[in-house]
């Protein structure tokens, strides 16, 4: 007997349509801030429109400090690292701790005490250790970051089915394969969304890194700007950040479909 | 039937767990054989000590006292047994020919030699076509049958098969009785089929072993002398009804 069932198609029409809407939503918000600005006549010094501040980011600016090219990629660099370093490190670290609830146990006290400790207060300690520049950023960005990712991953681990694991253990399977085959990618789906998190967080240390102590990047303009009560550049930089987080997100959610395909196939109802 | 039939010999089995309010008796004693080939039922309440007879069969719980005796020199559980659990217990992320391929990466064995079967046995239990969806796209029938064909894939003797039906619907869990038996005699395997259902027990058993209530006995067992190849027309003779009216009343439920 063959049984015959339909998946649902549901798929192109709806998927464009949100995608419009996204991209609508964010136009809007930037006309609407560029209408408040405008109508209202607010001075410039203390908020830009969006146009004076993308306008910036466009033209070659005649003062060094406003090097956009230079101070894009100081802080695209530092978050790129900080944020693979926490990727990986995080992971290594839950899966650690999933693997032994003996390491969960004496280390967890130790990372929540950490993790409680506000970025930006650690930070100038590290600056005086370290001295600023890549190294301490990167750091930086880890120690911010890295704790919804060891959570996320141990959660993970932790979250599969006792029944499944009867599935190897019946057949005598190892430690090892019940990992590889059976928790590994059951936490998958943790693992990505912890990886979400990071995203933002990541972005968020390197320009308290940078904010704190640095002769260029993203926080470094802002710090420079404020000085001289120029905002379009303040607000530029504000841009240029979010469109990093929202960059490495979206790369986090392509590497997400690709690496678990099954989890975006249309359920039968 | 002569002894060198026998696959297995079930001894005074006991199972008792120690709970922190003491000890909780979840399988009294048990004591029966099941030969080569047969398919025998086993059913009892909810909470009888069924499921703890399959696992301890299986080698995933300790037995507490007695004995399981295989009447086979090179009996390795983990080579021999295939587990049918109460739901498909598919791996999500596998597509479903990866599925049945399970027991063959955990087993260590040549995953190639394999496929061919796994798609044989995709055919028998009627998926054909399905090997590259994901069990997701299946319905819970289907997933349960991928989870046959994946306890079938490294040939063992004995299929334990734990209320595998149960959380179907009575018209699908009808077709897949009858698919069971289609598929029990042609791969020849020893099926010993766990339910609480006294008429599935009846309909599909060569014998009906009765379990009861916790603590569990064994009450009774029966040899079901209804012809086989076995039709759903059968359920409507008054053998059968006389066959499940004796388990009813053993069961003291009438």
């Amino acid at each position: 007997m063959k049984a015959a069932i339909t998946v649902k198609n549901k798929k192109k029409p709806r998927r464009l349509s949100q995608r419009l809407q996204s991209i609508g939503a964010v136009f809007l918000f930037f006309l609407v801030w560029e209408a408040v600005v405008r109508i209202a006549n607010i001075n410039e010094a203390f908020i830009s429109t969006p146009s004076s501040a993308i306008a910036h980011l466009l033209f070659a600016q005649p003062d060094a400090n406003y090097h956009w090219q230079k101070n894009i990629s100081v802080t695209l660099y530092d978050f790129v690292l900080g944020f693979l370093f926490t990727a990986v490190g995080g992971t290594l670290i839950g899966i650690l701790i999933g693997w032994s609830k003996t390491i969960q146990k004496a280390v967890m006290p130790l990372f929540v005490m950490f993790n409680s400790i506000p970025m930006v207060a650690i930070a100038p300690i590290l600056l005086i250790w370290m001295g600023y520049g890549l190294k301490t950023n990167i750091l930086i960005a880890f120690l911010a970051s890295f704790f919804p990712m060891v959570i996320n991953t141990s959660a993970g681990l932790a979250s599969v089915e006792d029944d499944l694991l009867d599935l190897v253990r019946y057949l005598n399977g190892s430690k090892w394969q019940t990992f590889w085959k059976i928790r590994l990618p059951s936490a998958l789906p943790y693992i990505f969304s912890g990886l979400k998190i990071c995203t933002t967080l990541s972005v968020m240390g390197v320009i308290v890194g940078e904010l704190i102590a640095s002769d260029s990047g993203l926080g470094y303009v802002i710090v420079n700007a404020q000085l001289m009560m120029d905002t379009p550049p303040m607000f530029a930089s504000l841009i240029m950040m979010s469109l990093l987080g929202w960059g490495m997100f979206l790369i986090v959610s392509i590497v997400e479909r690709l690496a678990m395909p099954w989890a975006f196939k249309d359920e039968i109802q | 039937m002569s002894d060198n039939n026998k696959l297995l010999s079930i001894r005074n089995l006991k199972k008792v767990y120690r709970t922190r309010d003491g000890e909780l008796e979840a399988l009294g004693s048990v004591t029966f054989d099941v030969n080569q080939q047969e398919f025998v039922s086993i059913v009892g309440p909810s909470g009888c000590g069924k499921t703890t007879l399959l696992k301890i069969i299986a080698g995933l719980l300790p037995k507490s006292e007695g004995e399981i005796i295989v009447n086979q020199d090179s009996f390795d559980p983990a080579r021999e047994v295939g587990f049918v659990f109460q739901k498909p217990l598919l791996l999500h992320w596998r597509k479903v020919l990866d599925n049945v391929l399970l027991p063959i990466e955990i087993l260590k064995l040549d995953r190639k030699k394999y496929v061919d079967r796994a798609r044989e046995l995709l055919n028998l239990v009627g998926l054909e076509g399905f090997e590259q969806r994901y069990p997701n796209e299946l319905s819970g029938g289907m997933q349960q049958r991928v989870s046959i064909a994946r306890a079938l894939i490294h040939d063992p003797k004995l299929i334990l098969m734990d209320e595998p039906f149960g959380a179907l619907d009575a018209i699908t869990r009808e077709k897949m009785n009858l698919e069971l038996l289609r598929i029990w005699s042609e791969s020849k395997k020893t099926i010993l089929f766990i339910t609480h259902e006294i008429s599935e027990a009846v309909f599909l058993g060569d014998r009906v072993i009765v379990l009861s209530a916790r603590p569990s006995k064994m009450v009774g067992s029966y040899d079901i002398a209804l012809e086989r190849p076995r039709a759903l027309s059968q359920k409507a003779t008054p053998e059968f009804g006389e066959y499940t009216i004796s388990i009813y009343q053993k069961l003291e439920v009438v």
